[in-house]
């Protein structure tokens, strides 16, 4: 069965080779979303199966999209992956995670068996 | 008494009178009492005359091996020789070896070339009074037979001149040496400000960074499982991989530009390139709080002569400040302009700190960076180039940002005014200088050839 995957990062070139990376393996359909402020709208027309999220983006950052999608009764299921290229223990503490209702975070560059495993997992859960 | 032999004194007469028909002329004892008196008495007149002239006066004899025939009273205290041991000696047997050969070869000058000949600064070793310094002026005096010739001195003691000119020249060394450690400490000063930016930048590039790896490493995983030569991704993934390494590149090379510690060097420079790379090294921050930046820049914008590190120093700090005035504002704007000007009104009083630099009438370039944060108050307007004035807690900055930024401005010999905004936000204006053009370089260069050929010149004639 392939799953919908929803990627919400501004980082166009990243989230093409995500994107490439994730179908090739051919169990996943991605949607990329490169403007956070159009973030919970391609959620709702996706309805994805999971959401791999940057923290750091202009506009709304990771943890604003976060906090919409949890106040959303349709979306508030879907589990969350974080990346980010943050580098202090701070900004990326659980503590930050948690808060933005996000189960996992991954660190940029993420590792895409890393990536791969995570996903399976949280997937899995549902 | 009489301190000159009459037959050298008759012949100074003579020459000077230009006449041998008046009486003056005929010194030696001949003809009435009553000549001889009248004549006696302008003997001693002069005689007089000479012993009190404020200069030091003295005559050689060219034909005697240039024994001296005259020698006065000023002579003897600028030299501590009295007359009657100079009178029938020549410089040999007076001065020091070479004083006497130095003082032979100048006579020798004045006698082969027969004209005045001036020694602005010479000289001489004195039994008592030791060194001491001499402005003198020799002339030739020949008899009217063109057999003999006397040199004639005038010097003047110029030793204290001499001494409080080698006290200033010493002040100036001294004065010279201090501003050269004060411009190394203000360097030091403004490389620790600088390592304290980096210290605040490194977190962001390293999220700069770490986005073009990220995506590097996506492009090795693709592409590690096999090339398909059909699949069309692959293309584009070699294409996105190569900009990312460059954009890591770019990156990691302006923070080591940035963190380099130089003196000053000032090169031709674009200053729109210097405001792009500084907005590359502060694009986490901008990103973090969502800033937009306005950009306006003139086209065709001459190059100005600029330290690029220490002056993007001077963006950062400005573009950060910025950036942490807008923290609670609700759309953050930067706005950066760049144009040129002709400076008009300038006053004083107006904040252009540097204003000995700029003038009315020279070709600038302003470089305008605005926001619309919450502003400076008044009060904190007129500090906020103090050292260690600082609106932010203990601990988060050193409070020297911006008094170095001025310091980096003022060594570009520009100025820089800080203003609210009408309508809310902080106006930061940078005035620079446009280099004068190439011809006009040329032309200052051959003046300053000319002066210094004046100068050569002069030595010359010394």
């Amino acid at each position: 069965m392939v799953r919908r995957i929803l990627v919400i990062d501004d980082e166009a070139g990243f989230t093409k080779l995500l994107k490439m990376n994730l179908e090739k393996t051919g169990q996943y359909e991605v949607r990329i979303e490169n403007d956070s402020m159009k973030a919970l709208n391609a959620a709702h027309e996706f309805l994805p199966d999971a959401v791999l999220l940057d923290i750091v983006m202009p506009g709304l950052d990771g943890g604003d999209v976060a906090a919409q999608m949890q106040a959303e009764p349709l979306l508030q299921h879907i589990p969350v992956i974080m990346m980010t290229a943050l580098v202090s223990q701070e900004e990326t503490s659980q503590d930050a995670v948690a808060q933005a209702g996000a189960m996992n975070i991954l660190p940029k560059p993420v590792n895409l068996d890393v990536l791969l495993r995570c996903l399976e997992e949280v997937l899995s859960q549902q | 008494m009489l301190w000159v032999s009459e037959s050298k004194f008759r012949f100074l007469l003579v020459k000077n009178d230009q006449s041998q028909q008046t009486g003056v002329t005929t010194p030696v004892k001949r003809g009435d009492d009553a000549e001889f008196g009248q004549h006696s008495r302008e003997v001693a007149y002069l005689e007089a005359v000479i012993d009190n002239l404020p200069v030091g006066l003295f005559a050689k004899d060219a034909a005697d091996d240039y024994r001296f025939v005259l020698w006065n009273k000023k002579q003897e205290e600028i030299t501590s020789i009295p007359r009657d041991q100079a009178l029938g000696k020549n410089d040999t047997e007076l001065f020091s070896p070479d004083s006497a050969t130095y003082f032979r070869k100048v006579d020798e000058l004045v006698l082969a070339r027969k004209r005045k000949f001036e020694v602005s600064e010479e000289i001489v070793d004195t039994p008592e009074s030791g060194e001491v310094w001499l402005h003198t002026i020799k002339v030739p005096i020949e008899d009217v037979e063109g057999q003999r010739t006397l040199i004639v001195g005038i010097s003047e003691d110029i030793t204290e001149q001499v001494h409080a000119r080698e006290q200033l020249a010493a002040l100036n060394d001294n004065l010279t040496e201090a501003n050269q450690e004060l411009q190394t400490t203000q360097l030091q000063l403004i490389q620790a400000e600088k390592m304290e930016s980096v210290g605040r930048l490194a977190a962001g590039v390293a999220h700069e960074v770490k986005n073009p790896l990220a995506l590097l490493l996506l492009g090795v995983e693709y592409l590690s499982g096999g090339i398909d030569p059909s699949d069309p991704n692959v293309e584009e993934i070699l294409t996105e991989m190569r900009e990312a390494v460059d954009r890591a590149d770019k990156i990691i090379r302006g923070l080591v530009d940035f963190s380099s510690q130089r003196q000053l060097a000032m090169v031709p420079t674009q200053l729109s390139e210097l405001v792009e790379r500084s907005l590359l090294l502060v694009r986490h921050e901008l990103k973090k709080d969502n800033v937009e930046v306005e950009k306006r820049f003139a086209e065709g914008l001459p190059d100005l002569k600029l330290d690029s590190a220490k002056f993007e120093q001077v963006l950062v700090n400005l573009l950060i400040n910025a950036i942490h005035a807008m923290e609670d504002t609700l759309k953050p704007k930067l706005e950066i302009i760049l144009a040129s000007s002709k400076l008009q009104g300038l006053e004083r009083d107006q904040g252009l700190r540097t204003a000995d630099h700029l003038r009315n009438g020279d070709e600038v370039i302003l470089l305008t960076i605005k926001d619309n944060g919450g502003g400076i108050s008044t009060e904190n307007l007129q500090k906020v180039f103090d050292p260690f004035f600082t609106t932010k807690a203990t601990g988060v900055g050193t409070g020297l940002g911006l008094s170095v930024v001025r310091k980096i401005v003022e060594l570009h010999n520009g100025a820089i005014e800080v203003e609210n905004r009408l309508l809310g936000g902080v106006q930061i204006t940078i005035t620079l200088k446009v280099p004068k053009s190439e011809s006009e370089q040329v032309d200052t260069k051959e003046g300053m050839q000319a002066q210094s050929s004046q100068v050569l010149l002069n030595k010359i004639k010394e």
